[in-house]
């Protein structure tokens, strides 16, 4: 059965814009730093009637009571109790059974569902999940088997989930006044939150778009980058770990919901199964909630010599292009294509890939600090087939498994 | 090929309380020769001049930066960028950091073949916090490829056989003005958007009470879309929601129920064609989302016209910059069977 180590632990993570913003978080490395958001978990279920029975360690480094909830678990216990609330003279101040620092508490859990699920604190958690004490968790279904098409799914073969990579983006705000009054031991009126960045994977655009592991975001070690190429069932999922919703419109085509709150959207009553299933191009990511979605692009069949573009290229000299600087377009309307850019224009396009924005259209949350470009956006990338690796989009079996 | 033309350019719209409000914009220059684009410049229209087409038609739309008078030191490019559209390519998605823009004095073509009916919305893409705040928004039909409105079972949203048979059509088109920013802009200061701080909630680009305004004489002339809704009694009436404001809004109509048979011009519909249509009395609305509802006007015991408030359940926010009432608030007004003639277009009545 999977265990994890878990480190409540401070840090600090980068901004594009060149702030440096203290927070809390979690991290699996004993001695490490608090990272944004916290590891990944990914556990795969037993054939049933065996139940998962995850076992999460949590040892606080932090100055105060810590915690985490399990939402959408099932069974969740310490020492074989299910959890409570903590009270401390009346007060609440803990919504599960917390650890007080320099000390370790162990929770278990039960991975009844798959899907895609968070954690997060549930200590004083108007400030500590904000803070940074959050992170994911996918569960796969138990006839997970990434290599057989049928058995790569989201719910379970059969469930109409099947996909080819998948891309956890998890999103929230940042108030940076709130990381410098705890930084500072300072006071904080929560009812003045006020959210100045915007984050996808702990970062905010443009390092959303870089890789995975960037040297220079040691506690930011999650790209947000959708990579895929045409045809490719993408399986996105979204965990809203903030305390605000936001409005996620990717580019490119609608995607279709399969699952909410780590649920598959189906009724089955016998043998009749109702799918709930459906498409947007719009997806509200709220609050604590989680959304399971299938991603295609197939694209128009453009090609320079059978299927041209019906529509006059201009000379690219007239045309405004990559006004910040750079741009990510190859310069020709096709793709695995490049033309010919106006030089001294930097272009981040490889072998004439698509990019397709994938941002929140609350706008002024595309900007870091009220500067666009920035926050809450990424693009997805569309390779020509075969231009892109096996390795992006994959995402291991399990994070922590025996 | 079917061709359309769109400037971009500034202007002006006015708010019940008297107050003018400096905004970018797309006008209609469809037709317009060369030598009078130059009579368009200052012309842009909230909400923008919608982009109707048909599933199965093809497309080509132009468009052509005329400039900002009033902001001459500006020189922005502009984009058109058709939200939703499947399977886009690059080119055409109007994002300029992952394709071109469109300077001052040049055109670009976009071309489309829209496949799949509904309610989308264009808007520009360059900056997007600050051109679509400023007003570059739009809303964006496709009528199914069999639609003909001579014919009931034909004149639907989404195609014969789908149960979304309409008489009359609307636009419910939300968005949301900050005076401060667009002060800001037009005097040539950079906004702090995490500062955004709306003060004015607009459909079709009119606070109430100039909502229910069918008549405006020499006013209004760039907010040419009212949102006055009417239907005779027993009549199926499409309300075609887009926001393209920043903020969630929960429209409410009082007397009727609202079939929601689009979300972001899909019918709900799972794997398996399972009809997932549900009813609402308040359709509660995210940015960058569109929804269409069918009601039927009601039948009155009494006299008519019945008159159906129809406003932002948001309650707080119909107001006009805090000092009267306003905001997203309109009415349905619903007459005797037979009483007002065909619709010519959406929202206009009689």
């Amino acid at each position: 059965m999977p265990t994890v180590n878990l480190w409540a632990v401070d840090g600090y993570i980068s901004t594009p814009d060149g702030k440096s913003i203290y927070i809390w978080g979690f991290t699996d490395q004993e001695g490490g730093s608090a990272q944004l958001p916290g590891p990944m978990i990914i556990v795969k279920q037993q054939a049933p009637p065996d139940k998962t029975i995850v076992t999460v360690n949590l040892t606080n480094n932090l100055p105060e009571e810590v915690s985490i909830l399990f939402p959408g678990q099932s069974e969740v216990e310490v020492n074989g109790r299910p959890v409570q609330p903590q009270y401390y003279n009346g007060g609440l101040v803990s919504f599960t059974n917390h650890v007080l620092p320099g000390e370790t508490i162990t929770y278990t859990f039960a991975a009844a569902s798959p899907g895609t699920f968070l954690y997060e604190s549930g200590t004083r958690p108007h400030k500590q999940v904000p803070m940074g004490l959050y992170g994911s968790i996918i569960v796969r279904p138990h006839d997970y088997m990434p290599h057989q098409p049928e058995h790569k799914t989201a719910y379970g073969a059969g469930t109409g989930t099947e996909f080819d990579r998948e891309y956890l983006l998890v999103v929230s705000e940042i108030d940076p006044d709130l990381h410098q009054a705890v930084e500072q031991g300072k006071p904080y009126n929560i009812r003045s939150y006020k959210p100045r960045y915007w984050t996808i994977n702990g970062r905010c655009a443009n390092d959303t778009m870089l890789p995975h592991n960037m040297s220079h975001l040691p506690n930011q070690p999650y790209g947000a980058m959708v990579m895929m190429e045409p045809d490719e069932k993408v399986l996105i999922r979204y965990t809203g770990a903030g305390v605000e919703n936001h409005p996620l419109h990717p580019h490119g085509n609608h995607t279709r919901l399969v699952g909410l709150d780590g649920r598959l959207l189906q009724n089955r009553t016998g043998n009749t199964t109702v799918d709930l299933s459906y498409k947007r191009f719009t997806v509200l990511a709220g609050a604590g909630q989680t959304h399971d979605q299938i991603y295609t692009w197939s694209g128009l069949g453009f090609d320079p010599a059978t299927n041209p573009v019906p529509t006059v290229i201009p000379n690219l000299r007239n045309m405004a292009i990559g006004h910040t600087g750079m741009t990510m377009w190859s310069g020709s309307p096709y793709l695995g294509l490049k033309g010919e850019l106006p030089s001294g224009m930097v272009s981040f396009n490889e072998v004439g890939e698509y990019h397709f924005m994938l941002h929140s259209h609350a706008e002024p949350e595309i900007t870091n600090w009220g500067a666009f470009p920035g926050g809450m956006m990424t693009m997805i990338a569309v390779y020509p087939e075969g231009k892109l690796g096996h390795h992006h989009g994959t995402l291991p079996v399990e994070s922590h498994g025996l | 090929m079917i061709r359309i033309r769109r400037s971009a350019t500034d202007g002006h719209i006015d708010t019940p309380d008297g107050r003018a409000h400096y905004i970018f914009g797309f006008g209609n220059i469809t037709g317009v020769p060369e030598n009078e684009l130059v009579n368009y410049r200052a012309g842009a229209e909230l909400m923008a001049p919608p982009l109707v087409l048909q599933a199965g038609n093809e497309y080509i739309v132009t468009l052509t930066n005329l400039g900002t008078p009033t902001r001459p030191d500006l020189d922005d490019p502009h984009t058109i960028h058709y939200h939703g559209f499947p399977n886009q390519i690059a080119f055409y998605d109007g994002v300029p950091e992952a394709s071109v823009a469109v300077p001052v004095g040049r055109d670009l073509e976009y071309y489309y073949k829209p496949l799949d009916p509904g309610t989308y919305m264009y808007h520009c893409h360059h900056e997007p916090v600050e051109h679509i705040q400023m007003g570059m928004v739009g809303p964006l039909v496709v009528y199914p490829i069999d639609y003909d409105p001579s014919r009931q079972a034909y004149k639907t949203a989404y195609g014969y056989g789908t149960g979304t048979e309409f008489n009359r059509e609307y636009y419910v088109f939300l968005n949301e003005l900050d005076c401060v920013i667009h002060n800001l802009v037009a005097t040539v200061q950079e906004p702090d958007w995490t500062k955004y701080k709306p003060t004015y909630w607009l459909i079709n680009g009119r606070s109430y009470p100039d909502t229910i305004v069918t008549d405006t004489g020499s006013r209004l002339l760039s907010q040419p879309w009212p949102a006055l809704i009417g239907a005779n009694a027993g009549e199926k009436v499409l309300l075609r929601f887009v926001n393209l404001g920043f903020q969630q809004q929960a429209m409410e109509m009082l007397g009727v129920t609202m079939k929601v048979v689009g979300m972001d011009g899909m019918r709900p519909v799972g794997q398996n064609g399972e009809d997932l249509s549900f009813n609402k009395n308040i359709i509660y609305i995210a940015p960058g989302q569109s929804y269409d509802v069918i009601f039927e006007a009601p039948t009155s015991s009494g006299s008519y016209p019945i008159t159906l408030p129809f406003y932002n359940r948001n309650l707080v926010k119909n107001n006009l910059n805090g000092t009267q009432p306003g905001g997203m608030v309109t009415e349905a007004q619903i007459y005797p069977p037979g009483t007002l003639p065909p619709q010519t277009e959406p929202n206009r009545f009689p």
